[in-house]
């Protein structure tokens, strides 16, 4: 089982980015989110106070209602 | 069967620390183990020969904090024990402030206890037991908590209670000759779970007579709506061959007290929500509430089949609902919403055939915020409070109308008259006065200096009018809420807090996704609030938040607030027409009677009693 079949539902990404106002912060997490592979993803959070902006983003990997891989992995091997 | 006796060696294997160990110690004792505790800052060699010497010695316990090195000088003491020929003989354990079992694992470690460990699961580990908090054959005996247990409903004001018999007996009255297709829909749904074969007996044919819209083409057509899916068969038995969830759980719920924690799910799809709700369920929810989308209670009639679909929401279906019951804990208290729509009598059939514990019924709220028709919504209200007493289901009254508008003691008029017309019907109100930063805070300033006083203010009023259960929702801290997980958290818990020290008997309880709307809710950020509220409850203890005199001045204005509007109401004559009139919440405050099932009342040909 890859390790993101275990993944329920969403995983958040939360980190502190150097930036000047929250918009290029945006466009800094979007970046990085897509870099790492993500495609179903948002940014939940963002706040700009000092040197940079305190920032959540998320990437859906098992959407209610779509194939779970945790489900079908539960099936391979279940007893 | 009586636990044979164990000798247990305690080594603080830490320069200074082993008052972790200290606690252990008590707890083993206390089950008549045998223990011996050495002083903290031994060598590996000192303790090798500690266990050489004690004979019988079956457990050995190392507590020690992880840090630089350490996880060598552990592996060197269990190195050191294999070589001493002593491995089979001792089940090594470690415990301590980084420990995990992995960790313990790799170490060559029997197991591990990490921060959060109770004595009492150390005890159940060496007794060989799985560990259930609540404490040993216990678990079996608890009973699941009925929310209106030992609550009179005496009014302390008679006045109030006066206006309320004339309302209420006003209000049967009306609805006497009248009946609607969600009431028609709700006794064949009862007479074909009931009489027929499945659920498609007792007269079955007849309900989509009763429907409109996308739920009669599904009928008609077998075509469902828009982004809806049957979830298919493959996908039900790996759901029930699916355990791994299951005996995995530490429970929190039990050592804390407080008010029973309630959740909402609703994720849209049945199978997610079954592992939200085992989620909830491990990190301390009572209760779960079942979250219908809103489009759902726009529609005349209920879809059939395990249905998901990619909207918020689940949708209300008597296998969905099957399904989802089938996984529940037997202890946590289920709530099947059924209070702001065209289905409410059915929904209120549907929750006490499938065994849920509580529905949530308001006719005022469905009418000023939901945007249902008053006139249509009481004759559905009267039947759906009536099928409430039927299955003994209790029932919340929410009073969400706030969220538009409508200042608190209009919102708790309305609830207090449906809640003493249930008690006329025999059924059992709960009372939900919302928590929240309301329009109406917003605007006049009650909340300017602190959230504490005119929430408890609302509390203090309610118990001065009538002895009910309370259950404020929904979720508690509404509009307070942000999109950072960590203010949401801690505002929820601080409401919970607040809740717990008030003495209410239920609160709901939002995820720190309430206030992120661009994707379902994650089931991590229900453990987030859930985490924060027991840590809340483990701060204050038995201690109590204090309001200031404040509370009590605006307890005593949302009393006479009540009586006036109830005093309005009982006058006018007509409930329907107060709330088509704003008696109970009107344009000025932001609040309009709604137009949904407008015009599909009819005469009742023969008088029928659920």
């Amino acid at each position: 089982m890859q390790y993101v079949e275990r993944i329920l539902d969403a995983v958040d990404i939360e980190t502190f980015i150097l930036a000047r106002e929250e918009g290029e912060a945006k466009g800094l997490m979007e970046g990085y989110m897509a870099d790492l592979g993500f495609t179903d993803y948002d940014i939940v959070f963002l706040e700009q106070v000092g040197p940079g902006v305190r920032a959540r983003a998320r990437a859906y990997l098992h959407r209610p209602g779509s194939p779970y891989g945790w489900l079908a992995e539960d099936d391979k091997g279940g007893d | 069967m009586a636990t044979r006796k164990k000798k247990i060696l305690l080594v603080p294997l830490d320069p200074v620390h082993d008052m972790g160990l200290k606690l252990i110690r008590k707890a083993l004792a206390d089950n008549g183990h045998a223990t011996t505790l050495l002083p903290p800052g031994l060598k590996v060699h000192e303790v090798v020969e500690w266990i050489i010497k004690e004979a019988g010695i079956e457990f050995v316990l190392v507590s020690r904090t992880l840090g630089y090195r350490v996880g060598e000088l552990l592996a060197r003491f269990v190195d050191l024990v294999e070589a001493c020929g002593l491995r089979e003989q001792v089940t090594l354990l470690v415990g301590g402030m980084a420990v995990r079992p992995e960790l313990a694992a790799e170490m060559g470690f029997d197991a591990g206890f990490g921060p959060g460990t109770s004595p009492e699961e150390v005890v159940a580990f060496i007794e060989g037991r799985h560990f259930t908090p609540w404490g040993k054959g216990e678990e079996s005996s608890r009973k699941k908590r009925d929310l209106t247990s030992g609550f009179s409903y005496i009014y302390k004001n008679k006045g109030i209670e006066r206006s309320l018999a004339l309302i209420t007996g006003e209000i049967i009255d009306w609805v006497s000759n009248k009946t609607s297709p969600g009431v028609e829909r709700a006794r064949i749904r009862f007479r074909s779970l009931r009489e027929g074969e499945g659920d498609k007996g007792g007269g079955w044919e007849k309900y989509q007579d009763y429907c409109a819209g996308p739920i009669a083409q599904y009928y008609k057509e077998g075509r469902l709506p828009r982004e809806t899916r049957t979830l298919s068969e493959d996908e039900l038995r790996s759901l029930r061959q699916y355990k791994n969830w299951e005996g995995q759980s530490k429970i929190i719920r039990p050592g804390v007290v407080g008010p029973d924690i309630f959740i909402q799910y609703g994720t849209g799809c049945p199978l997610m929500d079954i592992l939200h709700i085992k989620t909830g369920e491990a990190w301390g929810a009572a209760g779960v509430v079942h979250f219908d989308p809103s489009e759902g209670a726009r529609s005349e009639g209920l879809l059939g089949g395990y249905l998901s679909h990619a909207q918020d929401g689940t949708l209300l279906t008597w296998e969905n609902l099957r399904l989802i019951k089938c996984f529940l804990n037997p202890l946590t208290l289920w709530q099947v919403r059924a209070h702001r729509g065209l289905n409410t009598p059915e929904t209120v059939v549907l929750a006490g055939e499938a065994g849920a514990d509580l529905t949530k019924i308001n006719m005022a709220y469905a009418s000023l915020g939901a945007g249902m028709d008053p006139a249509r919504i009481t004759v559905d209200g009267v039947e759906a409070l009536r099928w409430a007493a039927h299955y003994d289901l209790a029932l919340d009254v929410v009073t969400n109308e706030e969220l538009s508008g409508v200042p608190a003691h209009k919102a708790f008029a309305g609830m207090l008259i449906v809640a003493h017309l249930a008690l006329q019907l025999g059924a059992r109100p709960i009372l939900q006065p919302l928590f929240c930063y309301s329009p109406e805070v917003m605007l006049q300033g009650q909340m300017r200096d602190n959230y504490i006083d005119f929430n408890a203010a609302k509390i203090l009023a309610l118990r001065q009018i009538i002895a009910a259960p309370l259950w404020p929702g929904a979720p508690i801290g509404f509009l307070t809420h942000t999109e950072d997980r960590v203010q949401s958290s801690v505002t929820t818990a601080l409401h919970a807090c607040l809740a717990r020290s008030l003495g209410v008997q239920a609160i709901s309880i939002a995820s720190s996704d309430e206030a992120y709307a661009g994707g379902p809710i994650a089931a991590a950020s229900r453990v987030d609030t859930l985490r924060a509220v027991q840590e809340g409850f483990r701060f204050f203890g038995s201690a109590n938040i204090q309001p200031t005199p404040r509370a009590r001045e605006w307890a005593g204005e949302l009393i006479d607030g009540i009586a006036r509007v109830l005093t309005d109401v009982a006058n006018s004559g007509s409930f329907v027409q107060s709330l088509y009139r704003g008696l109970l919440g009107g344009p000025e405050d932001g609040a309009y009677p709604g137009r949904i099932g407008r015009g599909t009342l009819r005469r009742k040909e023969v008088e029928k009693d659920v």
